[in-house]
């Protein structure tokens, strides 16, 4: 078993695409701790699964006006999310298609137009070159500008999620989503949802697919690693974690469903336009609702938490992702949504409960954080790749699903299982070997 | 300046030095206790403007957004036995400098800015992180002493790069 001689780098892709099939098994629980340091698997994740896939880009309310834009990382690359005169939304590659300047520095901003800083070629935010300085001087009549316009990304939306993709023989947005919409329509889609405010962004020493894993699959570690938590009073008991529904779909998504809820955990003057937006059963599962967390494959985590604050109980919707930067380290950029037409009260204890709990000072976050750094510096190295150290995902394996749950998807009935992390590693791997 | 002016600057620098020690020998109560009832302490999130436009911070959106029952939260939950984040906590040193008297009232109140930078070291890791920004603060005087009524910390970052804000600012 023990091979000193083993390294990644020195394989050929096909070696090394050959040793993944190997030593990573969900089927059997076992997953190696390499995947979560390697420098050779970071880049043909790279390639094979954030190049190929879709990669969740923002909120349709952070860009609500004509001419606005967001500027955002897909896979790596600058992106502009522009809304243009015409209101159709856009993702051009933030590059000036003459010699490759970048052209918008802004996070945010209201702009009909993007002017390099280089040479002061000018582009419509329909992505149009319709300006080069000294153009019939220096260039007579040989430059079509209608061959110099921006590079675009496939963008697809899905109630109001925007993702984008660098792959144009990926499957529609909608296909890639399948059975899962049904309960991304409870997150994004009970009510009409806004962003509110810039997304905050920080780093961590991590490997993003932690991050991915924990929100997924993860409901067990809530009972110690947030037990601070159930201590203030703010949840139930420490146990609460276990009750509720695991669920998975195909194409590696997952969440966790707890309930059920004595309280409704959400506006209660919104109950029509949820019922309005919702079918008969969604609404039913957003009525017992306690908890939703899960990951939208491969690093857009979601999250609905009812916790009680200041006596008063009070529930925060918010999404995150786990971007990339090296195989130890990512970016994690998280928004605060709210319904649009819940009170200034519900809006504002809501945005302090999320504050409190899931930003870079959230008491929940904090405590994972911690946590996930230190898994990440453990795995990296050479010596879990050849000793070949695995990680146990074995629970829940000798478990059925059940039939009866009115969700489409594959069910346990409660959420201490790992299915769905075996789930998400299965179709990582998919990836990563086709 | 006048005397009275340089006298009263000294006192808050003392006042923030005197703060800085207490949260840096995690002395929660300690420092807690020098929190006026009608705190505020806010840190906006940090956004990159296309240009020289202020304010260059959120105004909806807050890494820390507390008033005082908040903050009693975050410092009873820091001894729980639970609290992984600053278990075991980090050596942090809090440098505090460009200390502006802005407004004063003599026994009643006064603003204060001043700049912070904190040093974080975790565990055995050699590398650190710091943390830069201007405080804006607000005091109150109350029963013989100045109590911090509102905080409002801009950090010098768009993307923070520490694990987390464990730590108070």
């Amino acid at each position: 078993m023990y091979k000193t001689n083993i390294n990644l780098e020195e394989m050929s892709q096909k070696e090394a695409i050959e040793f993944l099939h190997e030593t990573v098994q969900p089927e059997i629980g076992s997953i190696p701790a390499y995947l979560l340091g390697d420098p050779t698997i970071y880049d043909l994740e790279h390639k094979r699964v954030f190049l190929k896939t879709w990669i969740f880009i923002g909120h349709e309310s952070e860009i609500p006006n004509k001419n606005d834009f967001i500027t955002r990382d897909v896979a790596g690359y600058s992106v502009i999310l522009s809304r243009s005169a015409d209101n159709q939304i856009r993702g051009l590659y933030n590059m000036c298609t003459h010699r490759g300047m970048k052209l918008c520095r802004a996070d945010a901003g209201n702009k009909s137009s993007f002017t390099c800083p280089y040479h002061g070629f000018n582009f419509k935010n329909n992505g149009d070159c319709v300006g080069v300085p000294l153009q019939k001087d220096i260039y007579g009549e040989s430059l079509d500008k209608s061959q110099m316009g921006l590079h675009k990304i496939r963008v697809e939306s899905y109630k109001g999620l925007i993702f984008g993709t660098w792959n144009d023989e990926a499957e529609s947005l909608d296909a890639f989503l399948g059975e899962f919409k049904w309960y991304i329509d409870i997150f994004a889609g009970r009510a009409e949802m806004e962003v509110v405010g810039p997304p905050q962004r920080f780093v961590i020493q991590s490997n993003w697919k932690i991050g991915a894993d924990n929100f997924v699959g993860d409901s067990y570690h809530t009972m110690v690693t947030h037990g601070s938590i159930a201590k203030l009073g703010m949840v139930p008991s420490a146990t609460y974690s276990k009750r509720g529904y695991q669920i998975h779909t195909t194409n590696g998504h997952g969440l966790n469903l707890g309930t059920p809820n004595p309280d409704f955990a959400f506006p209660e003057e919104l109950k029509d336009e949820y019922k309005a937006n919702l079918s008969e059963d969604q609404y039913e599962v957003l009525s017992n609702l306690k908890n939703m967390i899960g990951n939208i494959f491969p690093n857009l985590s979601f999250l609905i938490s009812h916790t009680k604050i200041k006596g008063q109980l009070i529930s925060n919707t918010s999404m995150r992702i786990w971007r990339p930067i090296a195989a130890d380290k990512m970016e994690v950029i998280t928004w605060f949504l709210v319904e649009k037409n819940a009170s200034v009260d519900w809006k504002k204890r809501s945005r302090e409960s999320f504050i409190l709990t899931f930003s870079p000072s959230g008491i929940f976050e904090q405590d994972d954080t911690e946590v996930f750094t230190d898994i990440t510096a453990a795995a990296s190295g050479t010596m879990p790749l050849v000793k070949q150290l695995t990680f146990n995902y074995t629970m829940g394996l000798h478990r059925k699903p059940v039939t009866s749950f009115v969700g489409p998807g594959v069910v346990y009935d409660d959420k201490f299982t790992e299915a769905n992390q075996r789930n998400f590693y299965r179709y990582w791997l998919d990836l990563m070997t086709n | 300046m006048t005397i009275e002016r340089m006298l009263v600057t000294y006192e808050f620098e003392q006042w923030l030095y005197r703060e800085a020690k207490l949260i840096d020998d995690i002395d929660f109560d300690g420092w807690f206790s020098l929190m006026h009832p009608t705190l505020k302490y806010q840190m906006p999130v940090r956004v990159n403007k296309e240009g020289t436009e202020r304010p260059d911070y959120a105004l909806d959106m807050f890494a820390f957004d507390d008033d005082i029952e908040l903050l009693k939260i975050r410092v009873d939950r820091l001894k729980t036995d639970y609290a992984w984040a600053e278990i075991p906590p980090s050596r942090t040193r809090r440098l505090v400098n460009n200390v502006r008297l802005l407004d004063y009232v003599p026994n009643e109140k006064a603003v204060v800015n001043s700049y912070l930078l904190i040093y974080r070291s975790r565990s055995t890791d050699i590398h650190h992180d710091l943390i830069s920004g201007e405080r804006q603060d607000e005091f109150i005087y109350e029963n013989g002493e100045w109590k911090l009524s509102k905080r409002f910390f801009i950090v010098d970052q768009t993307t923070i790069n520490t694990r987390n804000l464990a730590i108070f600012v």
